[in-house]
């Protein structure tokens, strides 16, 4: 004690004030490392490690686009947030219980700057929690076949969500002293939150919406990253001065009325305030014209790749995977035998953006000739749905002549847009709706679906048992009587040498 | 002699509760219950499931706080033994418990209200892992009010078991599931278990400084 009054000429005012500042450091930086050692806090991040490994599992065979990554990257923080929310609560009043609270009145160290302390305490968590995020993220662009571009505004939302937990938890302190009260409101406000989320009747461009820290969308399929419309930016100055308010409001109460104070929380709010007018704005007008006409005539933003024969038109995100697509038109069209295997296709890249992440929307099959309709996903049932709108455009012309079809073609269809795979049977099971290979099903495509009889499904199992190097040859033989129309499955069967069913084609 | 020291002690342990916590929780507990009355919606029967559960939740984060002491340095010499006296504080609370319970199934609308007897088993098992898990605070550790503690601990638990539990156990379904009844079964089995716990955790510690022994414990006045 007398040390430190020797030291220390009292008069100087500035030299006190850099002390007292590094005492706050200090402070937080112990409160810092005592808040991530402990229990709840290094379990919940344990679980968004492990959250993240599971959630992440098959990024390295989905072909991820990296505006949904970006947003799959903001759920998984709401568990260190809860930890963080309720130990910085408990640190805070940790004095309290421990009775210690009047021995701080001998410090130099105002109450008001312990709490500026114990805010600064949560910013290794947050740092951690960002860690993740990028780990996170950065593993989705290492995916092979990851394309599109990720949004800084929506990687911010989880770290930032972590600061917005930590600041609740430091103002719930300092507001409510009792021990109870930060699990009490916790739950009180995660039940009501998810209560009101799900009153209907709040949907489209509701300013409310978009107050909660994490905002999920209606529609799980992938967009153009420039037509998400999504106020992420907006919403990340949101959260930012959310909890910076916070944390300066728990200051204030604390006693610490100084300018600064009252100041920078003036500047918190009126950024808390600019971030919610931000994101309750309606999507621009300009990204409506590009919806639409992003759905409807897609041919003017696509650039096209010739790859082989066909030319393949995609969003300028999805250009990397035209060779992909080629691939497999390749291949299907190898099978396929008269004009057909000669034929230019033109794939195209279709996807209804009119309402945004908002809804859905079908997309109409093309009436156009030999034009196939690709989706933006890519990937597992993905993959042999699009092999599927190949060779029904190699075999009946065009995707609206399929939606009708109803006869033997779809063997051949079916046959081709699976034989080239090493295990077709298996591809079978994925692209039918009901993941059967017996009975009759409906066969998913990027556009309308198509229907398989029962009697359909055998001939087509038969075949895939009779071998690829056997069947190919008679195909490419009898093609123009395989695909003509009203030819019967049984026709097909004898044709291509293998059992004919006994039942006539019934569609249903 | 015993039960009239008993009914002696009945004053002093009601006048001990830590009665805003346990209010607290039933008062958060009422106004999750009465939600989907106050916004006069049509409530879907999941949203009816899901209030109750966070009533339960409420609830039992306020029985955490139950055997909270703060003298327990100093009643740890009383004659009476600790497991009577925490006995006493939880029958003078399940009746009021009972009714808190009673009156917040009342609150969710009659034609969206989930299973009477099924989710009153929920709540009960919540109940009693909450008391089961402040007695095994108490039991192992030196602290005299571990009541946030486990709070903190039961909340970050019941909030991760519901997001990473296997579908298949049923603890979180829905009436509608087949995991509904198995579930239940699960319920009954995780009740027993914390009963169980809860009876072992309830003498007081013969040896002191255990092996959980916290660093509040150290500084605390009974040590000395």
């Amino acid at each position: 004690m007398s040390a430190v009054l020797e030291k220390a000429p009292p008069a100087e005012r500035t030299e006190g004030e850099r002390r007292s500042w590094a005492a706050v450091f200090a402070l937080a930086r112990f409160e810092a490392r005592e808040l991530l050692l402990r229990a709840p806090v290094l379990f919940m991040f344990v679980l968004y490690a492990a959250w993240i490994g599971w959630s992440m599992r098959d990024a390295w065979t989905t072909y991820p686009a990296l505006q949904d990554v970006d947003r799959l990257t903001q759920n998984g923080p709401l568990l260190p947030a809860l930890a963080v929310l309720l130990c910085a609560n408990q640190a805070v009043l940790r004095s309290r219980r421990q009775d210690t609270d009047r021995h701080f009145d001998v410090l130099v160290l105002e109450p008001w700057r312990r709490t500026v302390a114990f805010a600064l305490s949560v910013l290794p968590a947050v740092a951690l929690t960002a860690l993740f995020v990028a780990a996170q993220f950065t593993w989705g662009v290492l995916a092979p076949g990851s394309v599109g571009h990720g949004s800084v505004g929506e990687l911010l939302v989880g770290p930032l969500t972590v600061l917005l937990a930590g600041s609740a938890g430091v103002l719930l302190a300092r507001v409510v002293r009792s021990a109870f009260a930060a699990p009490m409101l916790l739950v009180l406000a995660f039940f009501s939150i998810l209560f009101l989320g799900a009153v209907p009747g709040n949907s489209d461009g509701s300013a409310t919406r978009w107050l909660v820290p994490v905002i999920g969308d209606a529609s799980t399929k992938t967009l153009p990253s420039d037509l998400l419309g999504r106020p992420a930016a907006w919403h990340a100055l949101y959260l930012a001065g959310l909890a910076l308010t916070l944390a300066l409001a728990a200051v204030l109460v604390n006693g610490g009325r100084t300018k600064t104070v009252a100041a920078a929380l003036v500047v918190a709010v009126g950024l808390g305030t600019w971030g919610a007018v931000g994101q309750a704005g309606k999507v621009p007008a300009a990204t409506v014209a590009a919806r639409l006409v992003a759905t409807v005539n897609p041919a003017k933003v696509q650039p096209c790749a010739r790859h082989g024969h066909s030319t393949y038109c995609a969003f300028p995100e999805w250009m990397p995977r035209t060779g992909t697509w080629a691939k497999v038109t390749d291949n299907v069209q190898s099978l396929a035998g008269g004009t057909a295997a000669q034929e230019k296709l033109l794939v195209r890249q279709r996807v209804d953006a009119r309402y945004g992440m908002d809804g859905d929307g079908a997309i109409e099959p093309s009436t156009v000739p030999y034009q196939v309709t690709v989706g933006t996903r890519w990937g597992g049932p993905r993959v042999p749905e699009f092999a599927a709108a190949v060779s029904s455009v190699l075999v009946t012309g065009s995707e609206k002549a399929t939606s009708s079809l109803c006869d033997g073609r779809m063997v051949t269809i079916m046959w081709l847009a699976l034989a080239w795979q090493s295990d077709p049977l298996a591809e079978l099971r994925t692209v039918r709706l009901d993941d059967s290979v017996t009975g009759s099903a409906i066969v998913l495509s990027p556009t309308n679906p198509m229907s398989m009889t029962s009697e359909q499904t055998t001939v087509v199992r038969e075949l895939f048992t009779a071998g690829k190097s056997a069947i190919a040859p008679k195909v490419k033989a009898h093609w123009a009587e395989l695909t003509a129309p009203k030819v019967t499955t049984a026709k097909v069967a004898q044709l291509l040498g293998v059992k004919a069913p006994t039942g006539a084609d019934k569609c249903e | 002699m015993r039960t009239r020291a008993s009914a002696q002690l009945v004053g002093p342990v009601l006048r001990a509760l830590p009665r805003r916590a346990l209010g607290a929780g039933a008062a958060a507990g009422l106004v999750l219950a009465a939600l989907p009355r106050l916004l006069s919606t049509h409530p879907d029967p999941w949203m009816a499931l899901l209030l109750l559960r966070g009533a339960a939740l409420a609830f039992a984060l306020g029985l955490t706080f139950l055997l909270d002491d703060p003298a327990r340095h100093v009643t740890a010499a009383v004659p009476t033994r600790r497991m009577v006296r925490g006995a006493l504080r939880t029958a003078l609370v399940a009746p009021f418990a009972a009714l808190w319970w009673t009156a917040a199934v009342l609150l969710i609308p009659a034609q969206v209200r989930p299973p009477v007897g099924d989710i009153t088993l929920e709540a009960a098992a919540a109940a009693v892992v909450a008391l089961a898990a402040s007695a095994t605070a108490i039991r192992l550790t030196e602290e005299a009010e571990p009541g946030q503690r486990v709070a903190i601990t039961l909340l970050a638990t019941s909030m991760a078991a519901a997001l990473l539990l296997p579908q298949h156990w049923g603890l979180f379904a829905t009436p509608k599931e087949k995991w509904w009844s198995p579930g239940h079964q699960h319920w009954a089995l995780i009740l027993a278990g914390a009963a169980v716990v809860w009876a072992a955790c309830g003498p007081e510690p013969i040896r002191r400084r255990g092996f959980f022994a916290t660093r509040s414990a150290k500084i605390s006045p009974s040590t000395g």
